[in-house]
């Protein structure tokens, strides 16, 4: 409440985020995973004295090259941009507190740009064992960009000993900092065979292109059962209170982790179906689904993981419409208006319409669209009769554990009401 | 309303500001020179083709394109250390004004994309573009123009908060700060800049050709030199201009903030003309050594107009500090690390070539 709104309406409650995130994680991965693909393939040419597999490798580390360094790094730059729009004052937190983890991440960044360019340009120039280690170089870079990255990202949902402390360390290697590394890594590995098959089943000799698809399903399924053993793992890492709020306190979850469950089984299915010699258009189709499998896959863990943070945004710290917990009593008692920097109105006044429109955009648009197709407001509130939605704001918190508690005062939570019951969906003042 | 009531609260950063305020202004200089060279190489590979010298200029444009990508990869790695440092500076200021412009600020990552994907088709199918080449050219040039205006905008919006009341007249993310009489003079500024470090950059790459024994390109350097001295020249008035509308505060020589800034302002102005007499002698990595200067100088003034811009709602010294300086040893490791890493692959890499 520190920060102006931006009103997004249709595209509210976390739309571009998840949009740009999940594109950018998949890319990102990818990143990392065909880094250690790029080399290991290589090797495979070297040690089979294959001319023709090298002439793969600088291929796909062409398509490789233009995916990651610019969609993939414009994205990341993007993510930022964006939860900086969304929610300034938990990017501040992250920014602040991970100020040279970041620093330290952008150091990587520039001797990923430097042996990814150098290792692309360097085909035929220097000795297979330079290019080999500017290949390592790169992955290495990736991977450690991977290593710091993750820290961050999983301090948001186990900030662990860092709310005592506010340590740089204890955040950083908070307590899912390990499983989420393993479990990144492998899938990292993982979606390098699914973006492989892409570039090997366009090859057009039968032989080589049925020898790389196979290399490229050992990538997928080998590091399966680590994935799914690092899953497990980070599972039992989660603080019992977020493992019990994932797995079975938010309804809204649920279809996100069916879908998981079930692509893990389709991309195990998918990567044994390719490693089978099948004719080259089955093989290409096949290739382009399973790369949209992936994206699903990961969108679906990502939706998990951002929605396991709920109520929070910055587990038992910030809740995701940016207020501190700490604060939550001293807004109770003056007030959503009076406490916001940024309210357009500072009182109810005569127009509770317009005062629980701000209300709204203050504190339920981070996770709520109206229109939209995330977590719709106008959807939801038509369901409600005015006492449902009395219901409703004063069980978040309590009931409701995975919405945040709302915060304002009695006069507020009835402007609220008023604009959701009335302004909104324009219903009778009676009520029903 | 008071402005002053708006600006958010700001988090505790780790270490004393000037640690964060030297990474800061490092980070923005390596930004903005390679920001010049690709904007400006960017508007010779337009203007070559169609001013002048006609189908000559066939070789100067491939090799503008081949580097074309490189320089956007440099130019967005380069940016994204300043954007992060000016975050834990100022960013209650930055937040504010990003939010505030929400729809242009975001639209930067579009812009961007297509500008890295046209730079990619500019080089890699230079021979079937044929007449197209031109068309493309003016489109990345056109995109990165939109960015560079955004970024001013911005900037301008985060050092006036006494522009940020116009949220309260709606706008949604949709406000550029076009009032501010600073922001045309600065963005020309910025353009004119990089045309002549565009123009530099060109008479440098012939230049070192030409000590490699590669004389076929050789009157690529007197052209390179006269872009960059038209440029310079160009850049001056508009520099007035700009230095006319800034605060008095910033020039106020008697403040500590205004005399380093009439210091590093004399000091830019001098390295320019420095570095334009040794682009007309075609001596030029002196004349690049100097624009550099020029250009170091220009970055620590950006820095002190800044401060003096916010002097009135805030000091860098306010700023509440939560020392944690281990992590500030372990990224300068990281950085060395990674600078003897690109080192050695940089020269393992380009001393093979040499020797083929």
């Amino acid at each position: 409440m520190n920060y102006p709104v931006w009103q997004l309406d249709f595209a509210g409650g976390g739309l571009l985020i998840a949009v740009m995130a999940i594109l950018h994680v998949y890319v990102a991965h990818f990143a990392v995973g065909g880094g250690l693909f790029l080399v290991l393939a290589e090797h495979k040419g070297v040690r089979e004295n294959n001319p023709d597999i090298l002439a793969y490798v600088k291929k796909h580390t062409k398509f490789f090259m233009l995916l990651t360094m610019v969609f993939g790094s414009l994205t990341g730059v993007g993510i930022w941009f964006t939860i900086s729009l969304l929610n300034p004052a938990a990017t501040s937190v992250l920014i602040h507190n991970f100020v040279f983890a970041w620093a330290t991440e952008w150091t990587f960044f520039v001797a990923e740009i430097v042996s990814i360019l150098l290792y692309y340009y360097s085909f035929d120039r220097i000795s297979s064992r330079q290019h080999l280690i500017i290949g390592w170089i790169y992955f290495a870079c990736a991977w450690l960009s991977l290593f710091v990255i993750n820290g961050i990202i999983d301090f948001m949902l186990t900030p662990g000993s860092w709310l005592d402390n506010g340590s740089f360390w204890s955040g950083l290697f908070n307590p899912t900092f390990w499983p989420a590394l393993f479990f990144r890594t492998f899938l990292a590995l993982v979606i390098a065979g699914l973006f492989g098959f892409l570039t090997a089943t366009a090859l057009q000799e039968a032989g080589l292109r049925h020898k790389m698809v196979r290399f490229c399903a050992l990538w997928l399924l080998a590091p399966f059962v680590l994935l799914l053993g690092s899953a497990w793992w980070y599972r039992a890492a989660l603080p019992p209170q977020v493992e019990e709020m994932v797995f079975n306190r938010i309804p809204g979850l649920q279809p996100y982790m069916r879908t998981f469950v079930i692509c893990s089984p389709l991309l195990i299915f998918g990567g044994l179906l390719m490693a089978v010699r099948t004719p080259a258009a089955v093989r290409r189709s096949l290739a382009a689904g399973m790369l949209l499998i992936g994206l699903i896959y990961i969108g679906a863990f990502e939706f998990i993981r951002e929605g396991g943070r709920k109520p929070y945004i910055i587990q038992d710290y910030m809740y995701a419409n940016a207020l501190l917990k700490e604060e939550i009593p001293a807004v109770g008692q003056n007030g959503i208006l009076k406490s916001a920097r940024w309210a357009r109105l500072s009182n109810i006044g005569d127009d509770p319409g317009r005062a629980g429109e701000e209300i709204f955009n203050l504190t339920c648009l981070s996770c709520h669209s109206v229109g939209g197709p995330l977590r719709d407001m106008r959807k939801r509130a038509a369901q409600m009769s005015h006492q449902g939605l009395e219901f409703v704001i004063s069980a978040m918190g309590k009931q409701l554990p995975y919405m945040p508690p709302f915060a304002g005062t009695d006069e507020e939570k009835k402007a609220l009401i008023f604009y959701l019951h009335r302004s909104l969906l324009n219903k009778p003042a009676s009520g029903d | 309303m008071d402005p002053s009531f708006l600006i958010p609260a700001p988090d505790a950063i780790p270490v004393h500001w000037f640690w964060l305020q030297l990474l800061l202004t490092i980070t923005t200089f390596l930004h903005l020179v390679a920001m010049n060279i690709l904007l400006g190489s960017g508007c010779i590979a337009l203007a070559a083709p169609l001013v002048g010298r006609g189908g000559e200029t066939d070789a100067l444009c491939r090799n503008i394109g081949a580097k074309l990508p490189f320089m956007m990869a440099f130019t967005i790695n380069f940016g994204v250390a300043p954007l992060l440092f000016l975050q834990v500076l100022y960013g209650q200021f930055f937040y504010t004004s990003s939010i505030l412009m929400a729809v242009y600020w975001l639209a930067i990552i579009g812009l961007l994309i297509a500008a890295y994907y046209a730079a990619y088709i500019f080089h890699l199918r230079y021979d079937q573009l044929g007449p197209g080449r031109s068309l493309l050219a003016g489109i990345i040039v056109l995109l990165l123009t939109m960015v560079a205006f955004f970024f001013c905008n911005n900037i301008s919006i985060m050092q006036l908060p006494e522009s940020w009341l116009r949220y309260f007249a709606g706008g949604e993310g949709w406000q550029l700060n076009l009032a501010d009489p600073a922001l045309v003079p600065r963005f020309l500024h910025f353009l004119a800049s990089a045309a002549a470090v565009g123009g530099l950059a060109v008479a440098v790459y012939y230049e070192r050709q030409r000590r490699k024994g590669n004389a076929a390109g050789e009157s690529w350097i007197s052209y390179g030199c006269n872009w960059f001295t038209v440029a310079t020249l160009i850049n001056f008035p508009i520099g007035f201009w700009f230095l006319g509308v800034l605060p008095s505060l910033a020039h106020n020589v008697e403040t500590l903030a205004g005399k380093l800034f009439t210091v590093v302002l004399y000091g830019s102005v001098a390295a320019a003309v420095i570095s334009v007499i040794h682009a007309q002698r075609r001596r030029v990595y002196p004349a690049a050594g100097w624009a550099l200067g020029a250009v170091f100088f220009m970055t620590l003034a950006r820095e002190f107009v800044r401060i003096a811009y916010l002097n009135p709602y805030f000091s860098l010294a306010d700023l509440p500090v939560a020392p944690q300086y281990s992590p500030l040893f372990v990224f300068l490791i990281f950085l060395a690390g990674a600078g003897a890493l690109v080192w050695w692959m940089v020269k393992t890499v380009f001393f093979a070539q040499e020797v083929k």
